[in-house]
């Protein structure tokens, strides 16, 4: 029988599991996602509605009249959120197509999945790289807007009746992030090509916003918003925010229930999707 | 042998597809070669040691824990995949780097592993030229490199000489060598003989998802008493060699070879065999003797087809 030499003792290799797994997986993506010029000036375009909004606070502080046309109250966060759901859109389409799409094409998925990390940590990992790209164009402009807008009108933002604008904003700004990001990595990981699921997410959610849209001028019913993720989106914008628009106007829980089983469906297509092995039948 | 891999009773299917069929074995430290033609079940047998697929039965156990759902495990193993797994717009040391990371070395200490790893690997000349412009060679040496980045006990290597050039086969044979001797597990697949022989004399034969043999070539060589064992010799006088040896009752046959000098025996029991011929050698002149049967490939054919 061979006789193994044993002198290879000299094991540095940690044991237990980091409790921060995914982070390293978050920050290569995003390097690599930022080096990319036309991607900065995306995110540099999905500012422009932030600094429209503060112009907007400034001059309606220093001309009251101005509120006739641009008012600035609650609705206004609503409105901003609203908008800025059209630049996590893109921002998931343009950041977030190939984030599985490309490992599953390259097998780097394997790579992954042959070091410390569970496929729960991959996922999260992708997941934190939309999360902060789509957090950074609505949750940080929509509080910086509403810490401008307290500074620049104290008087009118500064009351305990207005109290609940900043969790609205984070609330807002969460579920959008959360749901875009959910459903990008989901399409993104139905596919090898990080085209072909840029081009499925775009169709998902712009084609479900045209059936609402023909519902809508079919029957006149607000409920044809439960159809659309960004109807879903802006429903909910308009119960948090007050905003009254009567094709949003229902209960909040109604697009709060379709966006929860939207990102449970999207969580179920990630656990069967995300493996090392691909298995054919 | 310690095993540090174990495979009890392992069976893995694909709805009616069966890839491993009730498998138990035990692999230790040193390398092993595992051996199979395409389809055989290596990829799944490895997989599953990786904790890349569950077991459908039984278990697999690598350095004594269950190996799928037990992430924490590959600080101590190295996987190198046969698919090309890349991030192509990346550098070789970008691309260890990263991996390096993902195993919880901070950048500093991360780098300065990638960097041992591609001298390892002869990459590092290539180190800062994108992966999408390697070559095929070049691309399996790399995943070999991310395989031994963070020194691990236990390395699985499927196919890992595909498309080498000679020089970096040779280079990549003597490296899995060092490393077995260095008393780490080292798993070997392969479906080309000869690669696997130039690596290790242990192996574990397997076909349609069974393990047809396992052990030292030799071993398994004299588990096939039924199987004739050749010998061929090169005498000055062939013909008087097969005179002196034929009449014993333990060779089957004699076969003069085409150049005159050599002649190939077969015989029933080797052990007899050879302490008969001394001296009918030694009259005969017989300058080489070797057995081809020991060449893997001819037990692996015989295997097969039983």
């Amino acid at each position: 029988m061979p006789i193994y030499e044993q002198t290879y003792r000299r094991y540095e290799a940690r044991a237990p599991l980091r409790t921060i797994r995914s982070w390293p997986i978050t920050r290569e993506a995003l390097r690599l996602i930022l080096s990319r010029r036309a991607f900065l000036g995306l995110l540099l375009v999905a500012w422009g509605q932030f600094l429209f909004r503060v112009i907007q606070v400034y001059v309606v502080t220093r001309l009251p009249e101005a509120a006739r046309v641009l008012p600035i109250d609650g609705r206004m966060f609503g409105q901003f959120l609203t908008i800025q759901t059209l630049f996590t859109l893109l921002l998931s389409i343009f950041g977030g197509a190939g984030l599985i799409a490309n490992d599953l094409r390259t097998g780097a998925i394997l790579v992954y999945l042959s070091r410390p990390l569970t496929r729960r940590d991959y996922v999260i990992g992708k997941l934190g790289v939309l999360l902060a790209l789509n957090l950074s164009v609505t949750l940080v402009p929509g509080l910086l807007l509403y810490l401008i807008a307290l500074a620049l009108a104290p008087e009118q933002f500064a009351k305990w009746s207005l109290a609940w604008i900043a969790p609205a904003i984070v609330l807002q700004s969460v579920v959008t992030s959360l749901v875009m990001s959910l459903l990008a990595l989901a399409v993104s990981s139905l596919s090898r090509s990080a085209r072909v699921a840029g081009l499925g997410f775009f169709g998902l959610v712009f084609g479900l916003e045209v059936v609402r849209g023909v519902l809508r001028a079919l029957y006149d019913r607000p409920e044809s918003a439960l159809l659309s993720i960004q109807a879903d989106l802006q429903s909910l914008a308009n119960a948090l925010f007050g905003m009254g628009e009567r094709a949003f106007q229902m209960p909040w829980a109604y697009p709060a229930s379709v966006l929860l089983a939207v990102s449970l469906a999207c969580l179920a297509i990630l656990r069967a999707r995300v493996r090392a092995v691909e298995i054919v039948r | 042998m310690t095993a540090t891999l174990e495979y009890v009773r392992a069976s893995k299917w694909y709805g009616p597809v069966i890839a491993l069929n009730d498998v138990t074995t035990a692999v230790g430290p040193g390398v092993t070669g595992l051996l199979g033609p395409n389809g055989a079940g290596k990829s799944t047998f490895l997989k599953l040691a990786a904790g890349q697929l569950a077991p459908s039965q039984g278990e697999v156990r690598v350095l004594g824990r269950i190996s799928w759902g037990s992430p924490e495990l590959f600080h101590r193993v190295g996987v190198c995949p046969e698919p090309d797994a890349f991030w192509e717009s990346l550098t070789g040391l970008q691309f260890l780097t990263a991996l390096l990371s993902l195993t919880g070395f901070d950048e500093a200490e991360g780098r300065r592993r990638a960097e041992a790893a591609l001298e390892q690997v002869a990459l590092a000349d290539a180190r800062n030229r994108k992966i999408g412009g390697y070559s095929k060679g070049m691309r399996q040496r790399i995943k070999l490199g991310q395989a031994l980045a963070h020194d691990p006990e236990v390395l699985l290597l499927d196919e890992p000489l595909s498309g080498m050039d000679p020089v970096n086969r040779r280079r990549i044979v003597d490296l899995v060598k060092k490393l077995g001797r260095e008393g780490r597990t080292v798993l070997v697949s392969s479906h080309i003989l000869h690669e696997v022989e130039a690596m290790t004399r242990r192996v574990l034969l397997i076909h349609n998802g069974r393990i047809l043999a396992e052990g030292d070539v030799r071993e398994i060589r004299d588990l096939m008493d039924e199987h004739p064992h050749t010998v061929a010799l090169r005498a000055r006088d062939p013909r008087a060699l097969a005179r002196a040896i034929v009449g014993a009752p333990h060779v089957l046959s004699v076969v003069f070879g085409a150049e005159g000098e050599w002649l190939t025996v077969q015989t029933a029991r080797p052990d007899d065999f050879y302490a008969s011929v001394h001296e009918a050698a030694l009259e005969a002149g017989v300058s080489e003797m070797y057995s081809p049967d020991e060449n893997l490939e001819s037990v692996f054919r015989y295997l097969v087809a039983r």
